[in-house]
C-alpha cells in the first residue's frame, strides 16, 4: 500500500514536471525551427511543425531590413560596459557601508533601500526632458548613466562584503595599502562568487531590457537589437513574414539562453537567499 | 569640521556616485513628474498651469478606467498564478523523490533568460486567430477558434499568460532558496510524530515560508503595476489590455499631452508608494524592522 502510494506520488511529480519543462521550451524551441523555414513554407498551426527545406535565408533578410551589425554592437556595448560599470560602482558603494564606520552610515543605508520602493519608470517623462537636456537623446550613454549604481546591487553585493573577515583588510593597510588598493587587491577578490552572479543577472537584464532604449533612442541605426526587433512586423510592410520575424527573436534569445546554459546561472540558488530575505 | 569630512572622505566618496544619480535620474524626475501633472505642456514652449483639470479629466476618460482595471486584473491573476505555480514548482525541485534534478532546474529557469519582448511576438504567432498553434490544439479537441487578440473579452489572456510564463522561474528561485534553508530537522522530527506530507506542509512548509512569499507578492505587485512590455507587443483592439503605465507612454509619447500623462505618473507613484508603506507597516507589526 505504502509503495503503490509513493509510486503513484513519484508518477505525479515526474509527470507535472515533464509538462513544466515542455511548456519552458517549447516556444523556443518553436520558434528556432520556424526561424530555418522558408517563407513561402506554411507556418500555420500544426504546419510549424516540420521543415522541408532548412534555410538561413531569414537571417540573411534580416540584414536588409534593419542595420542588424550596428544594433548588435549597441546592445552588446551597453550590456557590458552597463554591466561592467554597476558591478564597480555598487561593491565600492556597499564596500563602504560594509566595512567604513562613518556618520548617517545606517541612515543612508536604509535610505538606499528606501529609494527601491520607487521606480525609475515613475519619472519616465522628466527623464526624458532631462537625457534631451544633456544631450542624451540617441546615445547608449543613456542607457548606462542613471543605472551605474543601483540600491539592489549595492544592497547584494554588501552582503557578501560584510562576511569578508576584518583581519585581511587590516593586513593589508598595515602593509600600507590604501583604501581603493584594499578594496581592488582584497574587497573584490573574496566577493568573486557574488560578483559573478550579481553580473549574470545584470548583463541579462540589460541585453533584455526594451523600455529605456525604445524611449531614448530613436534612430535605426542607434537601436538596440531588442527595439529593432520589436519593430520586425511593421517594417516589411507586406503580409507578416513569420519566419524573418522569428530568426530576428532567435538573435535575440539565443545569446541569452547559450550564456545562461554555458554559465548555468541558476543551478546555485541558495546564493539568492542572502539578497532577497532583508 | 574639515576634520571629520578629511577622516571620513573615503566611505562618501564610495557612496556618493548612487546618491548623485539618484537625486538626478530618480528623485528630481519624480518630484517634476507632480509639477508637470499640474500642467498642460507638449515638451516644448512653456507648461501652462492649469490646477486640478488633468485629474478631472482623468476621472471621465475611459482610456484611464479600461487601463486600470486592465491592471488591476493582472496584478491579481498574477500574485495568483505566479505563487501558486511557483510554489509548486519549486516544491517539486526540492523532493528528494525528484530525478534528473539538473534537467529539470535548468529547463524550468529558462523562461527567465529569454527577452519578453521577444517572446511577445512568438506568442502572438501562437495565439493568432487563424494561424496559431493554439487554436489549432483546440481544434484538434473539438473547440472553438478563439480570437485571443483581436477580440477585447480574451486580450489580456494572452498577456498574462507572457508574463507569467516569463517570470514564473525567478520567484520559484527565491521560493527554492526558501525552502532549501528549512532545515531537515524539523521535517525528521515531524515524521517521528507521525506528521503527513500534507500536514508537514502546512504547519511546517508554509509558515516558515510566510516572509519570503509575502516579499514576493511585493515585487509581484511592483513589476504589475509597471508592466509595459507584454501588452505593448501584444496589443488588442483599442484599449482592451493597454496597462496603465503604456498609457501613461502613449500619451506622453505619441500624443505628447505630457501634463496629462505625468497625471497617470503620479496616480502610479500613489499606488507604489502605498505599497511600500503598506508593506513597511505590516512587517513592522509583525515585529521584523
Amino acid at each position: 500500500m505504502m509503495a503503490r502510494r509513493s509510486s503513484l506520488h513519484s508518477a505525479l511529480l515526474h509527470g507535472f514536471m515533464l509538462l513544466v519543462a515542455l511548456v519552458c521550451i517549447f516556444p523556443v524551441l518553436w520558434m528556432s525551427l520556424i526561424a530555418l523555414k522558408t517563407v513561402g513554407e506554411r507556418v500555420t498551426g500544426f504546419h510549424a511543425l516540420t521543415i522541408s527545406q532548412p534555410t538561413l535565408e531569414n537571417f540573411r533578410r534580416l540584414f536588409t531590413l534593419i542595420p542588424l551589425w550596428s544594433n548588435l554592437f549597441n546592445s552588446l556595448f551597453t550590456t557590458i560596459v552597463g554591466t561592467g560599470t554597476t558591478l564597480f560602482f555598487c561593491s565600492l558603494a556597499g564596500f563602504a557601508f560594509a566595512k567604513y564606520r562613518f556618520p548617517g552610515r545606517n541612515g543612508l543605508f536604509y535610505f538606499v533601500i528606501a529609494t527601491m520602493m520607487i521606480s525609475a519608470e515613475a519619472g519616465a517623462i522628466p527623464l526624458f526632458i532631462i537625457m534631451r537636456r544633456l544631450n542624451l537623446i540617441n546615445s547608449l550613454w543613456s542607457l548606462i548613466i542613471p543605472r551605474i549604481a543601483t540600491a539592489v546591487g549595492i544592497f547584494y553585493l554588501r552582503q557578501y562584503i560584510l562576511d569578508v573577515p576584518d583581519e585581511l583588510i587590516e593586513a593589508a593597510r598595515i602593509d600600507g595599502a590604501g583604501d581603493f588598493g584594499i578594496f581592488r587587491r582584497i574587497v573584490l577578490p573574496n566577493i568573486k562568487p557574488a560578483l559573478a552572479s550579481w553580473a549574470s543577472i545584470t548583463a541579462i537584464v540589460r541585453w533584455n531590457d526594451f523600455f529605456w532604449p525604445l524611449l531614448f533612442l530613436n534612430k535605426n541605426s542607434k537601436y538596440t537589437l531588442m527595439v529593432s526587433v520589436s519593430m520586425l512586423p511593421v517594417s516589411d510592410g507586406l503580409a507578416t513574414p513569420w519566419p524573418i520575424i522569428l530568426a530576428g527573436t532567435t538573435l535575440v534569445i539565443l545569446p541569452a539562453v547559450l550564456y545562461y546554459l554555458g554559465m548555468q546561472i541558476f543551478q546555485k540558488s541558495g546564493s539568492f537567499a542572502g539578497a532577497v530575505k532583508g | 569640521m574639515t576634520g571629520a569630512w578629511k577622516k571620513y572622505r573615503i566611505p562618501y566618496l564610495f557612496i556618493s556616485p548612487f546618491f548623485v544619480l539618484f537625486l538626478v535620474f530618480q528623485l528630481i524626475p519624480v518630484v517634476w513628474t507632480l509639477y508637470i501633472s499640474f500642467t498642460e505642456w507638449n515638451g516644448l514652449g512653456k507648461p501652462v498651469w492649469v490646477g486640478w483639470d488633468n485629474y478631472r479629466l482623468m476621472a471621465q476618460d475611459y482610456m484611464v478606467s479600461d487601463a486600470l482595471r486592465n491592471t488591476v486584473v493582472y496584478w491579481i491573476s498574477g500574485v495568483a498564478i505566479i505563487l501558486l505555480l511557483a510554489l509548486l514548482i519549486a516544491l517539486s525541485l526540492n523532493s528528494p523523490r525528484l530525478r534528473f534534478k539538473r534537467f529539470f532546474k535548468t529547463t524550468t529557469f529558462l523562461p527567465y533568460v529569454c527577452a519578453s519582448v521577444a517572446m511577445g511576438l512568438i506568442f502572438g504567432m501562437l495565439f493568432d486567430e487563424n494561424a496559431g498553434l493554439i487554436n489549432e490544439i483546440l481544434a484538434a479537441l473539438g473547440g472553438p477558434r478563439v480570437p485571443w487578440l483581436t477580440k477585447s473579452a480574451f486580450a489580456k489572456i494572452p498577456v498574462v499568460i507572457l508574463f507569467t510564463w516569463r517570470i514564473i522561474p525567478w520567484f520559484t528561485i527565491i521560493l527554492l532558496s526558501g525552502l532549501l534553508n528549512i532545515s531537515r530537522e524539523y521535517y525528521e522530527a515531524a515524521t517521528v510524530d507521525g506528521a503527513g506530507t500534507w500536514r508537514q506542509f502546512f504547519s511546517i512548509t508554509l509558515p516558515l515560508l510566510r516572509h519570503i512569499m509575502f516579499f514576493c507578492m511585493l515585487t509581484i505587485t511592483v513589476d504589475t503595476w509597471k508592466m509595459f512590455n507584454e501588452p505593448y507587443i501584444l496589443a488588442g483592439p483599442g484599449s482592451s489590455n493597454t496597462s496603465l503605465f503604456q498609457l501613461m507612454y502613449q500619451y506622453a509619447f505619441q500624443t505628447f499631452k505630457l501634463g496629462y500623462a505625468s497625471a497617470l505618473s503620479v496616480i502610479l507613484i500613489v499606488i507604489l508608494l502605498s505599497i511600500s508603506v503598506a508593506q513597511f507597516v505590516i512587517r513592522r507589526r509583525q515585529g521584523e524592522v
